[in-house]
């Protein structure tokens, strides 16, 4: 094949019969089609978007914000073939252990299986990001060239890493649409249908089945064009965050409340990670750090790494703390306040600060999970009839609480290491300007009991036997480490499930 | 006057003068007028920066009943071994959103306030 297939040149009133409809050509999709391309199974993959960026239809993601200042719904994600990773930063890192342990100081966490049922999954992710050998924690022995870790000592944080994702031959991440492009036209049991709107999920009159998908194009007017029927044996839905939900509630012609939406939950627990800018001061007393906390550094070996902040799991579950990554942003002078801070401490601990530099700190946080944080439908409709969101977004208290926990426990072990010290920031000061990961997580969450989740542990929407939901919106409770490696990993196991259900 | 006697005079002249400057003005080192608190306050090296940072300390006792409590921090093992101890047990002040150990902070409290 040389060009993928266009929704646009299908006949009007086409009935496609594949064995598996995956809604979505971003990193779950795309993933999850390449994963299934080797089994028996006929595969459609459907693309609203094109090959490239289209601001028609990237309207379609338009909707409403309401509370904490958030990102325009149509500015945080993209709509077209390799979805959302057609802006990432390639930041990759693996969810912690206890990312997926139920905390009884964070309600409603805990993922329905360890971290250990994703571990088969990570290494195949890992080569799909393109994010070189699997170092990251073992990645301190690999840099020891380039300077000492900061001596951080006994304590709670620990020194952690990202890796990069890098296109070959290029330091752009790896865009999955046009990474992959000719892996998904190569294989023979896929077909990615490009300019394929979902409209409607239809279910049987009982509820229990996906009987058909409505599909439209949208013509250049921005409304309907042709339209179409999917009739799937199984569908995955992996049209991200906000439109995974956005789609379950607007499918309401059998479940009213919307598909897996009985217990109302779908929308609800959304999160995002808050990357605050200059959340802390690190004073390095022994003069500059290693050049891999404050930048990006190619290793020879191949991947792309930086060094992190992290609590250590010890630390979260003892003192009751949440996720977070804090990173060296920028060398800072200090004014004569915080000089006469670093003097008197300095001599107090009777080291040498003569050499003292000091740094700008940001991070990535996890947001404790909230069932007020969340996306509703609106009475205004996108040019193909689908109502659009609104996001009701916020913070708790609690969630700066938690970080601030954090940092004064890594103030306290630069004290005892007397290798530097900590000026926290007051949050008022820098989270009224917060940028966001745009990572868009816990929309359909994943839990055991259909009271606490939409769908279960394998993916598959409570009570709807042939619905599968894939991507981060599964994420029950969240994480600081960036979604796209987790979800990639969470898809391949999604894909060996589906493998088995369809023998 | 022979050239030696000369040379011995001013240089004995000079050394009054230096010695003049650094007792009686702030050219060389602050001069601080005497308080009931020099005892403890001798544990700080720099009393100048430590004042600027205690300045920003709030919510301190008087400096009397500071000064008796810093007493009995200090006592055993000054500065260094009362700061080591609070990092130790995690008595830690947060001035200005410094990270300090407490002894630290309510020393530098002390030196703003007299």
């Amino acid at each position: 094949m040389t060009a993928f297939l266009d929704a646009r040149t299908l006949p009007s009133a086409s009935v496609l019969e594949p064995d598996i409809a995956i809604i979505g050509g971003g990193p779950a999709g795309i993933s999850l089609a390449l994963a299934l391309a080797d089994s028996k199974l006929n595969i459609l993959l459907l693309e609203s978007g094109g090959e490239n960026f289209d601001p028609a239809n990237q309207k379609m993601y338009g909707g409403v914000r309401n509370g904490l200042s958030y990102i325009a719904l149509d500015a945080g994600r993209l709509r077209f073939l390799g979805g959302s990773t057609n802006h990432w930063g390639g930041w990759c890192r693996p969810l912690d252990e206890i990312d997926f342990e139920p905390r009884d100081w964070l309600p409603h966490s805990g993922w329905p299986f360890p971290k250990s049922a994703l571990a088969p999954y990570y290494h195949r992710a890992q080569a799909l990001v393109e994010a070189g050998p699997w170092l990251y924690d073992k990645t301190g022995a690999s840099v020891a060239a380039q300077g000492p870790l900061l001596p951080l000592g006994d304590g709670g944080i620990y020194t952690s890493w990202f890796q990069f994702s890098k296109t070959r031959d290029s330091d752009l991440p790896t865009y999955f649409g046009h990474r992959y492009q000719s892996e998904l036209k190569s294989a023979a049991k896929v077909t990615p249908l490009l300019h394929a709107n979902i409209t409607g999920i239809r279910l049987s009159p009982d509820g229990r089945q996906v009987e058909r998908l409505d599909v439209a194009t949208l013509n250049a007017q921005g409304g309907a064009g042709k339209t179409f029927t999917v009739k799937p044996r199984i569908t995955a839905l992996a049209a991200v965050g906000m439109e995974n939900a956005r789609l379950l509630l607007a499918s309401n012609d059998v479940m009213k409340a919307g598909i897996g939406n009985q217990n109302d939950l779908v929308g609800r627990f959304f999160a995002d990670n808050p990357i605050p800018r200059d959340v802390a001061t690190l004073v390095t007393f022994a003069g500059p750090l290693s050049p891999y906390y404050g930048t990006n550094l190619a290793l020879a070996n191949g991947p792309i790494v930086k060094a992190t902040f992290s609590p250590t799991d010890a630390f979260r579950r003892n003192g009751r703390v949440a996720g977070s990554l804090t990173t060296v942003e920028q060398p800072v002078e200090l004014d004569e306040a915080g000089k006469a801070a670093v003097v008197t401490t300095a001599i107090a601990l009777g080291v040498d600060a003569s050499n003292a530099k000091a740094y700008s700190l940001g991070c990535g946080l996890e947001l404790m999970p909230d069932p007020e944080r969340r996306l509703t439908l609106t009475d205004e409709k996108d040019g193909l009839g689908l109502p659009r969101l609104k996001l009701t977004m916020r913070m708790a208290d609690e969630d700066f609480r938690l970080y601030h926990a954090t940092l004064r426990e890594m103030g306290r072990q630069l004290l005892a290491s007397k290798a530097g010290m900590l000026r926290i920031i007051r949050h008022e000061e820098w989270s009224k300007n917060m940028d966001w990961g745009n990572h868009h997580l816990g929309t359909t969450r994943m839990h055991a009991d259909p009271k606490n989740g939409v769908v279960d542990a394998d993916g598959q929407v409570h009570g709807v036997a042939n619905l599968y939901v894939a991507g981060s919106s599964l994420f029950p409770t969240y994480g600081a480490s960036n979604p796209t490696l987790n979800l990639v990993a969470l898809t391949l196991r999604l894909a060996d499930h589906l493998k088995k259900v369809t023998v | 006057m022979r050239r030696r006697t000369l040379i011995a005079s001013v240089a004995a002249a000079g050394a009054v003068l230096t010695a003049g400057l650094y007792r009686f003005t702030d050219l060389f080192v602050k001069h601080y007028p005497p308080s009931p608190y020099d005892d403890v306050l001798a544990a700080l090296v720099d009393r100048e920066r430590a004042a600027r940072f205690g300045a920003l300390v709030h919510d301190v006792p008087a400096p009397g009943a500071l000064a008796a409590r810093l007493r009995g921090i200090l006592k055993s093992n000054g500065l260094a071994g009362a700061a080591a101890s609070d990092i130790m047990a995690g008595r830690l002040a947060e001035v200005d959103g410094w990270v300090v150990p407490e002894s630290v902070a309510l020393l530098s409290a002390l030196a703003a306030r007299v």
